[in-house]
């Protein structure tokens, strides 16, 4: 922590009124289109030169699709997609929150008790390492075809982060506070709600920004091998029948579906850490 | 220790010794200390002289490996139990998420049996504090200077009897240290946290004048292994200003200590 050299009222007036130089810039609606039109424009970018080689070179469509193609697909039949869209975010969300539950729970025993952690971190790291892609068609076989495998998969591949994440960050308490509660005689509980869960906050959102998207990519492993919905599901007919503006249209969607829940996770961060030095001049 | 009260901290032959690596280190031999009931007694010594274990031994943070504490007649925990303890540390150990005024009532959340019927308003205490524009500021937003100060309200809210306050001063800059000296004893002296009675301190300190503005009684501690080689009853008039600062008793006590420091 920075420790100013002078009594605290010139810093703060200082602080107030560089905030408030900074206002006329910070309009909502400016600062929302300065953050949204980078990654616009690089996609704009993208896309156009995809569109440019496809049209010069006469790519075949079975190949590579024209993003104009895979847009007029999306366009046919939106209701196809956002249903199908649906039956994957569901399962991906339910999955997401499976895991990252059991993930929280074992990492709070974890935190707990150097016993539990190493007797079940091996458990955890092998179970990282197991390649779900290779089980994923023996757990079609053990639990059929529907949302039971699907849930196994994603709550497996967003276990792993969450967890690990989720230990170091009830580990990182500062030892003052922490002994400040022990002179209150604060109980166990008590330090994990006052004390630990909040200093967890930071490693937990910094692990879900990676398991969200994971969570999409399980819930479509899990369709392609036991699904009969979802847009895993739909890539894979496509694929077979060569249908690709079906497949990219399903492709876009997923990133759709991605980059949302992604962004969704940033919010609530923004949220809940704006205490955060990670907040701070962002 | 005069004022005729029984003690309200009664430390006897405190011994404590760490293990590191299969070395033993002894960081108290055979400390006794004894803290009337509203006294104001600072701790002194050189760096690594078991002050800062005296004082959570004292708090029951850490079990004396030997000799016994009682405050109050009860043992330190019980007396954690019941609230009856308040610490300062160095660091002002505020929790971040929460705003100056949350973190005043933080104590009144948590072991919440014991909760003392008379705990102060935390809105009144930051008012004392002069802290009442910052009840919404978050941690980060102050300086050091004023998390201490909310450091210190957060600690009063719950209305211990007996403060344990561990080189509270220590990590601010001079200037701000001189002002929260003199905070403290308006504080200490303040009818609204001592109800007519004042608070019992133990305040640990490797400043000498320190020790000599803020303390009735300066026990010097002796290199480790720490023992106590000498108390010194501080016989200044109360309140203590600026004035008492520049008087030639205040040097002749500072004299005193530094000597008795430096024969270490």
């Amino acid at each position: 922590m920075e420790r100013p050299l002078v009594e605290g009222d010139a810093r703060l007036s200082a602080e107030r009124r560089a905030v408030e130089a900074s206002k006329p810039l910070s309009v909502p609606l400016l600062s929302f289109a300065r953050s949204v039109a980078p990654p616009f424009l690089a996609l704009a970018v993208a896309v156009g030169l995809w569109e440019a080689w496809v049209r010069l070179r006469a790519v075949p469509e079975y190949l590579v699709p024209a993003p104009s193609a895979i847009a007029q697909r999306l366009a046919e039949d939106p209701a196809f997609f956002a249903r199908q869209g649906g039956v994957t975010l569901y399962g991906a969300l339910a999955g997401f929150a499976l895991g990252s539950t059991v993930a929280i729970l074992l990492a709070v025993a974890m935190a707990h008790s150097r016993f539990l952690e190493r007797s079940l971190f091996p458990l955890a790291i092998m179970v990282k390492v197991t390649p779900i892609v290779a089980i994923a068609p023996l757990l079609a076989v053990w639990f059929g075809f529907g949302l039971a495998p699907k849930l196994f998969i994603i709550a497996l591949i967003v276990f792993f982060p969450v967890m690990v994440n989720a230990v170091i960050g009830l580990r990182s308490v500062n030892p003052w506070a922490l002994q400040y509660l022990q002179s209150l005689a604060a109980s166990p509980w008590e330090v994990l709600i006052k004390l630990r869960l909040p200093s967890a906050l930071p490693y937990l959102f910094a692990a879900f920004k990676v398991s969200i998207p994971l969570s999409v990519i399980g819930a479509v492993v899990a369709e392609w091998f036991s699904g009969e919905k979802g847009l895993g599901r739909v890539i894979q007919v496509a694929n077979s029948n060569v249908d690709m503006p079906t497949a990219f249209a399903a492709i876009v969607s997923l990133a759709a579906l991605g980059v949302g829940l992604y962004l969704i996770v940033s919010l609530a961060e923004r949220r809940l850490l704006s205490w955060h030095e990670s907040a701070i001049d962002t | 220790m005069g004022n005729g009260l029984p003690p309200q901290v009664e430390a006897r032959g405190l011994t404590k010794t760490f293990r590191n690596n299969g070395r033993t280190l002894t960081a108290l031999a055979d400390v006794s200390l004894s803290v009337a009931a509203g006294e104001f007694v600072a701790v002194i010594g050189p760096s690594g002289c078991g002050k800062t274990t005296l004082l959570r031994t004292i708090g029951g943070l850490l079990a004396p490996s030997s000799g016994s504490v009682r405050i109050a007649g009860e043992t330190p925990t019980a007396a954690s139990r019941a609230k009856q303890v308040g610490y300062v540390f160095q660091d002002a150990s505020l929790l971040p998420w929460r705003t100056v005024l949350e973190n005043v009532r933080l104590p009144l959340e948590v072991n919440r049996r014991n909760h003392a019927s008379t705990h102060l308003r935390p809105e009144r205490l930051l008012d004392l504090m002069r802290l009442e524009e910052f009840r919404d500021y978050y941690p980060r937003q102050l300086s050091g200077g004023m998390q201490q100060r909310v450091a210190l309200a957060r600690t009063l809210v719950f209305d211990p009897s007996l403060l344990l306050m561990d080189e509270p001063f220590g990590a601010l800059d001079e200037i701000t240290r001189e002002a929260m000296r003199y905070e403290l004893l308006r504080i200490w002296q303040s009818p609204l946290t001592n109800g007519g009675r004042r608070k019992t301190v133990v305040f640990v300190t490797h400043s000498i004048a320190e020790a000599v503005l803020l303390a009735d009684r300066v026990a010097v501690l002796t290199a480790a292994p720490g023992r106590v080689k000498a108390a010194v009853e501080i016989d200044l008039p109360r309140p203590r200003t600026e004035t008492t600062e520049s008087s030639d008793e205040f040097r002749r006590y500072a004299a005193e200590l530094r000597s008795l420091l430096r024969d270490n």
